[in-house]
């Protein structure tokens, strides 16, 4: 009896021990073996290339990554801005799929992760994006896009007849009323003028 | 002396049918957004308040004008395809907007706001923005908490036929802040004809 407890604790510990030896394979250790082989990523992170890393609300973000094999495709992630998914698609440059999305103009400033799954098997990439509210500290490089011209703030929904105006003619005729049915009555009743 | 009243009544009843009528019929009876007068433009040298220190980053909230009665919520702006500033929903007119791709208000650069003069129903947001007097106040609360107050420096109308640009959105050494509405004149054809445009400068936060 004792012997069969102690053979099936040990056979657990070592499917446990397997389980746990195993797991990164397939869950959160990919990111961090893609890093190593990964080309450099301006953000300084995982192996998806962000470019612009540093952007304003509205801006276009182009990411792309060599982790997809020769042809592969990728679907992305930048939920986490606010901007939903986009496909990575084989670019011009071999081996290497590249795809587009635009900082929503809600997003606020912050560092955010944008994460890329390989379609053929279940490698994941990660790469970083920060959100500036002005590009005065992103460098000379970028150019803070400026309004143009006049805006349009009106359609002239406040001209008009002016109320007080109004409401004194309303009253200076209604006056006018008055006398005139008054004098009606002197006359109606002969008592003339 | 009845016949005195008579005439009396008679005559306040002509007086006030032809009043009133000339003023429910007469072609100049509308009113218009107050429009700033000259003496509103460039300040005196030396005149202007000293500047206070630039603020750390905090998209604005609110704005504040209390000697032209303003205080409405602000909402992120963009920019058309024409590459001009975006505006508020119409619909609101309790709203204004910020340029979000630019400056935050408060820090060093040209912050800038913009809000409707009217919209169909009536006077809106900035209705009074012309009436506003240099030296008055300008607060903006900011998401971190904090209240970036701005002085005015000037109140300017600008045709939109010849915007000066780099004056009302170019870089400022110092934190600036413009608030821009319709104004300039108003034809049924064309619209409002330009716009009004405060300049500001911070001069405290709390």
């Amino acid at each position: 009896m004792r012997r069969t407890a102690r053979l099936l604790t040990g056979t657990a510990l070592a499917v446990a021990t397997a389980g746990l030896a195993t797991a990164p394979a397939h869950g959160g250790g990919v990111p961090a073996a893609a890093r190593l082989r990964g080309a450099p990523a301006a953000a300084g992170t995982g192996s998806l290339q962000v470019s612009p890393a540093t952007a304003v609300p509205g801006g276009r973000i182009t990411v792309n990554t060599t982790e997809c094999g020769a042809r592969g495709t990728a679907i992305a992630d930048a939920g986490s801005v606010g901007a939903g998914t986009f496909m990575l698609a084989p670019g011009t440059n071999e081996g290497e799929a590249v795809g587009e999305f635009r900082v929503p103009t809600g997003a606020q400033p912050g560092t955010y992760e944008i994460v890329a799954k390989c379609a053929e098997g279940d490698r994941q990439v990660t790469g970083d994006l920060v959100v500036a509210l002005s590009t005065a500290r992103m460098g000379a490089a970028h150019e803070q896009v400026r309004p143009r011209g006049s805006v349009k703030t009106g359609v002239g929904g406040a001209l008009g007849t002016d109320p007080v105006q109004t409401a004194a003619g309303v009253a200076a005729l209604a006056v006018a009323a008055a006398g005139g049915t008054w004098l009606l009555h002197r006359r109606a009743r002969g008592d003339g003028i | 002396m009845r016949r005195v009243g008579d005439t009396a009544i008679a005559a306040v009843t002509v007086v006030a049918l032809g009043s009133g009528t000339w003023l429910l019929a007469a072609p100049d009876a509308t009113h218009t957004p107050p429009q700033p007068a000259a003496a509103e433009g460039r300040p005196d040298p030396g005149e202007e308040r000293l500047g206070a220190g630039a603020l750390a980053p905090s998209p604005p909230t609110r704005i504040r004008i209390p000697s032209i009665r303003v205080n409405a919520p602000l909402t992120g702006l963009g920019l058309t395809p024409a590459g001009s500033l975006d505006v508020p929903p119409a619909g609101n007119k309790n709203l204004a907007g910020w340029y979000e791709a630019g400056t935050t208000p408060g820090e060093t650069g040209t912050a800038i706001v913009a809000g409707h003069v009217d919209n169909a129903e009536g006077p809106a947001v900035f209705y009074d923005l012309g009436a506003l007097k240099r030296g008055a106040a300008i607060e903006i609360d900011r998401r971190n908490g904090g209240v970036a107050v701005f002085t005015v420096d000037a109140v300017e109308v600008y045709p939109a036929s010849a915007f000066p640009d780099d004056k009302v959105y170019g870089a400022a050494p110092r934190p600036e802040l413009r608030v821009i509405t319709c104004g300039g004149g108003y034809s049924k054809a064309t619209g409002y004809q330009g716009n009004v445009v405060v300049f500001a400068h911070l001069t405290g936060s709390r």
